[in-house]
């Protein structure tokens, strides 16, 4: 009895993993037919909360619109849209991505490198080729080639430009204590040492996240060096070095922003938080990208803020410039079965009307001819979009065998890293990147 | 004489077939991606299916132990993994000897001081480092403002990159702390009461009784805790991403075979996947815990067989 039950046992399980592994493939979401009357949309955008509550309501009047389309839009922090739009994209789990501006793109001087996952992407066949599309008519020309192109065909449309390299101040707290709006160096290192003269810290940013104690001084690198790409191809050619005299002056001053500006603690606060921290009017100047403008403004709407460019050098010629790069953008997954959703999507987005109301909500400054900068950001940014540049970390991509200090980044400056002494961190900076570039040989 | 209760001839296949289901399972699971990552160690697979994956031989492990600064760079980050390790399972090992010792005196209240210790175990890497950042919050958090009461400050956890190191290794203590307790608890209830009884009757001090009848009688706990920490901490990679990020001077092997896999080394957003440079420091760090594990796990079943016979 016992024998025969566990022969039966061993055979139904033998049978199931026979049976499971000859049994014909379930139909892949590839292969499944797209009924017109219902097709679910699977977006994925990044965090960003004008954006997303921009998004929502834009999901909605399109599904009101197209019926039978149900928009399902999922929402990633902006450091991991990456790993899951890969994920995703490999899993044909995805119609509509949000992808960064196509940058970092290997160079013809460059030698050694990875290429982006952007173009990774590309090569895989995992974005449609939109070059045919009439939407993308609807961007201008410089960003379709610029922010989405590659090997001449279009796979990205980009909404917005952003940034970075800007001070937004409290205008009450200039005008209470007679401090002028800074144009140079030494007028923001003057209007630093009248607030914390009477205990009001200079400067705050989102330091919780790494990368927003540095991104304002960006405008320090730009103010120094105002042609980023030019920059990029010096390190690379050996022309320009970080612990060159020209460089030591943007340390000696990434040292003062690190040190004296930077309120202590500032590394602590979050990304979303420090907007709400500069709104509150705790403290003066709050460096850091356009796209805090409306966070800003819905912590405390009658808050009085400005924004300038980040004056770095003492030449107020050399401070005119914004630095800045492509944001978001919109790709459609090759492999998906649901195509002609998406493309209707992209196509409503792009919509002169709707894509007004997504400039408007956000605060980019656009990338369709026809719209116009109607915020406070983008007012505050209009006298100086002409002068406005892409900046070095878009156009930088490392040699392998670099250092991991091979970066102009001031959070390399105590107390937010270990370096107290200018010379020796550009020597270092310069040593780590030397490093690569010897590797080469 | 044991009978066989599979009878004889072709039954006696049985309970090989029984396993059958078992071993696919973790042939599938278990040894199939270990397998795989070896082979990826030898590509620049991306990860990404359908790119394009060349055969690289030794590349990305010349590139990790011998390239540039970035080769030192690799060997600095293998050195906080092992002082990572060390101040992890000495501390947290003793700790929760210690713990575990105090909670099985019987007194009032132990089962509540028990499951208050244990608690941090039940809590995901998430939820541990946000509790942790509000703790170290440094405009005003608690600790902020007791290093206020004695006229000091500190960034924590975005401040100096050995203040933020060492605060990783106290969370992950407290983190994990509570499953050395448990182990300990439960080999300290294993122990016949007589023996202390025996030794008291003797008149052993406390401290005797410890060195001569509860360390020895606990071996199997010692043994699989300093196991448990030492492999647990020489992976260790969530809590150094969610507390502090990837910052110089703070990465861990583990966390730095994450954060080259998924494009997340630059702080760019469009940084390349290099999954088969990090298959290949994967390997490097499994051979690192297999030396350290089978080094210390010889040590200790020699320990053992000399104590328990």
């Amino acid at each position: 009895m016992f024998k025969k039950f566990c022969f039966y046992i061993v055979l139904f399980m033998l049978l199931s993993l026979v049976l499971g592994a000859c049994s014909p493939k379930s139909p892949s979401a590839e292969e499944q037919p797209v009924k017109d009357e219902e097709v679910t949309l699977r977006v994925l955008v990044h965090q960003n909360p004008p954006m997303v509550e921009f998004m929502e309501a834009f999901n909605t009047k399109f599904e009101a619109a197209n019926p039978g389309v149900t928009v399902d839009m999922s929402v990633v922090n902006a450091n991991d849209l990456s790993t899951v739009t890969q994920t995703r994209l490999t899993a044909n789990d995805v119609d509509v991505v949000d992808i960064f501006g196509f940058a970092n793109a290997a160079q013809p001087y460059m030698k050694n490198v990875e290429p982006p996952n952007w173009q990774t992407l590309i090569e895989a066949g995992y974005l449609m080729d939109l070059s045919d599309q009439a939407f993308i008519k609807n961007y201008d020309d410089a960003t379709l080639q610029d922010a989405g192109s590659y090997n001449g065909k279009v796979y990205s449309v980009n909404l917005g430009r952003v940034s970075y390299s800007g001070i937004y101040y409290n205008k009450d707290l200039f005008t209470a204590n007679n401090v002028k709006v800074p144009t140079t160096w030494d007028e923001l290192v003057a209007a630093c040492e009248t607030f914390t003269g009477i205990d009001v810290p200079c400067m705050t940013a989102g330091g919780k996240d790494g990368w927003p104690i540095f991104v304002g001084a960006y405008g320090l690198t730009g103010s120094i060096y105002p042609d980023q790409e030019a920059l990029v191809e010096g390190l690379w050619t050996g022309t320009i070095k970080w612990n060159d005299a020209k460089s030591m002056e943007m340390w000696d001053r990434m040292k003062v922003y690190a040190q004296e500006m930077m309120e202590a603690g500032a590394s602590g606060v979050g990304g979303d938080a420090a907007p709400g921290r500069f709104a509150s009017g705790a403290v003066a100047m709050f460096p850091g990208g356009t796209w805090y403008a409306s966070a800003i403004e819905a912590s405390e709407p009658a808050f009085d803020w400005g924004y300038i460019p980040f004056p770095g050098s003492n030449d107020p010629e050399e401070n005119k410039y914004l630095f800045g790069k492509y944001d978001q953008g919109w790709a459609i997954a090759d492999k998906s079965p649901n195509k002609d959703a998406a493309i209707k999507y992209l196509e409503a987005f792009s919509e002169p009307a709707n894509y007004q109301e997504f400039a408007n909500a956000v605060g980019f400054i656009p990338t369709q001819a026809t719209a116009t900068l109607n915020t406070k950001i983008g007012q505050e940014v209009a006298p100086y979009l002409a002068n406005f540049r892409v900046g070095y970390e878009q156009y930088w991509v490392p040699p392998k065998g670099v250092g991991q200090y091979a970066n102009p980044w001031a959070s390399y400056f105590q107390p937010f890293g270990t370096f107290d002494d200018a010379q020796e961190l550009a020597d270092k900076v310069q040593a780590d990147l030397q490093s690569g570039l010897d590797a080469l040989n | 004489m044991i009978a066989y209760h599979f009878g004889r001839g072709r039954a006696r296949l049985a309970p090989y077939l029984f396993l059958i289901p078992g071993l696919l399972l973790y042939l599938i699971i278990a040894l199939g991606p270990s397998l795989a990552t070896a082979g990826f160690s030898f590509t620049n697979a991306t990860g990404i299916r359908g790119a394009p994956i060349n055969w690289v031989g030794f590349e990305n492990y010349k590139e990790f132990l011998l390239l540039g600064q970035a080769a030192k760079d690799n060997f600095g980050a293998l050195g906080r993994t092992l002082i990572f390790c060390f101040f992890v399972t000495t501390i947290q090992f003793s700790l929760g000897l210690f713990v575990a010792m105090l909670v099985n005196q019987g007194l009032k209240g132990t089962n509540f001081f028990r499951t208050l210790y244990f608690m941090p175990v039940i809590l995901g890497a998430v939820i541990q480092g946000l509790i942790w950042s509000l703790f170290l919050y440094p405009l005003g958090g608690p600790m902020a403002r007791l290093l206020e009461f004695f006229g000091t400050s500190s960034e924590f956890l975005g401040g100096a990159p050995a203040v933020a190191f060492t605060w990783v290794i106290v969370v992950q203590i407290w983190a994990n702390m509570g499953t050395t307790m448990i182990i300990f608890l439960a080999g300290l209830q294993t122990i016949p009461t007589e023996m202390y009884e025996a030794a008291e009757i003797d008149g052993a001090s406390k401290w005797q009784i410890f060195k001569n009848v509860t360390w020895p009688l606990l071996t199997p706990s010692v043994n699989t805790n300093l196991l448990l920490n030492i492999i647990g901490s020489l992976q260790a990679w969530q809590l150094f991403l969610v507390l502090i990020g990837y910052r110089n001077g703070t990465q861990v092997l583990g966390y730095m075979i994450y954060a080259q896999g998924f494009g997340q080394t630059s702080g760019s957003t469009s940084s390349s996947f290099r999954q088969g440079y990090a298959a290949a420091a994967s390997i490097i760090l499994f051979i690192l815990v297999l030396i350290i594990g089978s080094i210390t796990q010889t040590i200790l079943n020699r320990r053992e067989r000399r104590i328990l016979g």
